[in-house]
């Protein structure tokens, strides 16, 4: 379509809690549209939107931009902001880029995923920590779904293959006080604690943890280190100098994967935005969703969001993780698992990484029991 | 205990029993996705099919016809049963009512109202099973303490026993002939057995085991 330029919206909270991430996010999606624009294979026209956190601004801002005409939207990143507008897209028809790793068991028509779901990242998380590390974990996560459900389902592959959960504590999203459960995680000598803690709380949780292990003389990394499923660059450089090594994330990027793709691609968002964030996950995501979201709209030449749907399913790029594309059933993308351990320098070391890009399961149809966890236990504990 | 929650429903049998019409669009799909095998039915079909299928999603719309066809006998089928509902009015309700239904979802149907309506559905189906079966037994027990207290009146009568003696015979006794207490005890009533030898003084530990396991396998069965 020379000559016509299409709008894409950009809903990413760059101020508020999250806004580092979100700053990363909105960063990848800017790179792709300036490539795609280069290029000539489709004009791009952003139209940028900051809810600053505020799940009502997100309600807003979307009514917002699909009020303007604007189609085909690129954003979000906590499952709630994510709920909270996909009514309006189904309402307006509208198609929501979501390009962050979830929890999964959701499927709207009417959105399009780029990040990974937990078969891509918990599932080989659980997997390497069981043959490495051992079998018994300690979980401390911020009180809400991401948390919650991840916990489920390590609880349910860990206990099948013989280990055990030591505990479970759950932290209100702005709390930064850990001394209780510190003191808690030496005594139960877990072989390694699994954090689905976010934001500033996590970040305070992996300094003082690291603080309270070089207190008492313990190697932290080695001894007990903290696995995650979201722990990605722009957050070690967060955690500052001290305490951002030796941790374990799961994902399916990593800024440090070595291929002339990525290379060119850190190359390119560095000298984009020097001041960072740092490339992350989340962001190589964000860039994989305008690149789909570009080629699609030249394949159908509009954007509407029934053609564009069509256009995506199966969609096939070579984006800075390696192959990507869309499964045709679910919406959501087939992505390469990685396994990182972070170092001094802010980055992942690639521990361990999927020959290919594995197929996503959102429903775990493929990957959980037909029951629950009989071993959940009865009686959790909220600890403030 | 509970029955476990049902959460993965890969390979499960969804019937789809529904009027024509663009209210279903989707449901095919999202079944689909989350493993399942889906087939399409009519109403004259269905009662024949329903037993070899896990889930019945069944349109409320098709009128009393549904209940006609489905529960011919009053009685609610035994597989889950899903409500599809176009029209709310009362009349057609009912017949959510009458189909057993455990779950809901109404039309058109929003996929991600369909994963959420299986889980609903086919636990609540699950836990109101256990609970009618528990309640059966109960019920059958209840009908059986009368020949319980007969045979306990007669044992005293008969050996000499104190109450607590003669009840600690016959629960060993059933254990023994592996029968629940009150079915043992109409039997012996009915002198389809032989009469307990008095050895009350058998060894405490065994009788402890025995009851345990006894009421153990009981409730299994009537499960």
């Amino acid at each position: 379509m020379p000559g016509t330029s299409v709008p894409i919206g950009l809903l990413f909270s760059s101020t508020g809690p999250y806004g580092v991430i979100a700053r990363a996010m909105l960063n990848g999606a800017l790179l792709a549209v300036e490539e795609v624009n280069a290029s000539g294979q489709v004009a791009l026209e952003t139209v940028m939107r900051d809810p600053g956190g505020d799940l009502a601004s997100y309600r807003t801002a979307a009514a917002d931009l699909l009020g303007q005409g604007v189609r085909q939207v690129v954003g979000c990143y906590t499952s709630s902001s994510r709920k909270e507008v996909i009514p309006l897209f189904e309402k307006h028809d509208g198609l929501l880029w979501y390009p962050s790793h979830y929890e999964g068991f959701e499927s709207s028509g009417n959105v399009i995923y780029t990040g990974a779901v937990p078969n891509q990242h918990l599932l080989p998380l659980v997997d390497h920590l069981l043959r490495h590390h051992g079998r018994h974990a300690f979980c401390i996560g911020s009180n809400y779904l991401w948390a919650w459900e991840n916990n489920r389902v390590l609880r349910e592959k860990i206990v099948r293959r013989g280990g055990t959960i030591l505990a479970e504590r759950y932290f209100a999203v702005e709390d930064t006080d850990f001394d209780a459960v510190i003191h808690s995680i030496f005594e139960a000598e877990p072989a390694f604690v699994f954090s689905t803690l976010v934001g500033a709380s996590a970040y305070h949780f992996f300094r003082a943890f690291r603080r309270a292990a070089v207190a008492r003389g313990i190697d932290q990394p080695a001894t007990i280190p903290i696995a995650s499923c979201s722990l990605s660059e722009p957050e070690l450089q967060a955690i500052g100098g001290d305490a951002n090594d030796g941790h374990l994330s799961s994902s399916v990027y990593f800024s440090t994967i070595l291929s002339p793709e990525n290379e060119r691609f850190v190359r390119a968002y560095a000298n984009r935005f020097p001041q960072g964030p740092a490339v992350c996950a989340d962001a190589e995501a964000s860039y994989v969703a305008v690149k789909l979201l570009a080629a699609s709209i030249a394949a159908t030449g509009g954007t509407d969001a029934v053609a564009v749907k069509q256009a995506v399913r199966s969609r096939r790029i070579t984006a800075p993780q390696g192959d990507v594309r869309i499964d045709p059933d679910s919406l959501h993308a087939w992505l390469t698992p990685r396994i990182g351990r972070s170092n001094r320098d802010g980055k992942f070391e690639v521990l361990r990484e999927n020959p290919a890009p594995i197929r996503p399961d959102p429903y775990l149809v493929w990957h959980s029991p037909r029951f629950d966890s009989a071993d959940a236990p009865r009686h959790l504990r909220v600890v403030q | 205990m509970r029955p476990r929650l049902l959460q993965n429903f890969r390979g499960l049998r969804a019937l789809i029993l529904a009027t024509g019409g663009t209210g279903i669009d989707g449901l095919d799909t999202a079944l689909e996705r989350l493993g399942m095998v889906v087939a399409h039915v009519d109403l004259q079909a269905a009662p024949d099919l329903l037993q070899n299928c896990d889930v019945l999603f069944a349109d409320v719309d098709l009128g009393p016809d549904l209940a006609a066809a489905l529960c011919p006998l009053g009685q609610v089928p035994a597989t889950p049963v899903i409500g599809l509902i176009g029209i709310e009015a009362p009349s057609r309700l009912k017949t959510l009512m009458e189909l057993g239904a455990t779950a809901m979802i109404r039309k058109p149907v929003h996929v991600a109202s369909v994963y959420p309506a299986l889980f609903l559905g086919i636990n609540q189906f699950r836990a109101r099973r256990d609970l009618q079966a528990r309640l059966e037994e109960h019920e059958r027990r209840r009908q059986g303490r009368r020949f319980l207290i007969k045979a306990i009146v007669q044992l005293m009568r008969t050996h000499g026993l104190s109450d607590d003696e003669a009840y600690d015979l016959l629960r060993r006794e059933s254990m023994r002939a592996r029968q629940t207490l009150e079915q043992y005890c109409e039997a012996l009533l009915a002198s389809q057995l032989p009469q307990p030898r008095a050895s009350v003084a058998e060894t405490p530990d065994q009788n402890c085991n025995h009851k345990g396991k006894g009421n153990h396998d009981a409730s299994n069965v009537a499960a």
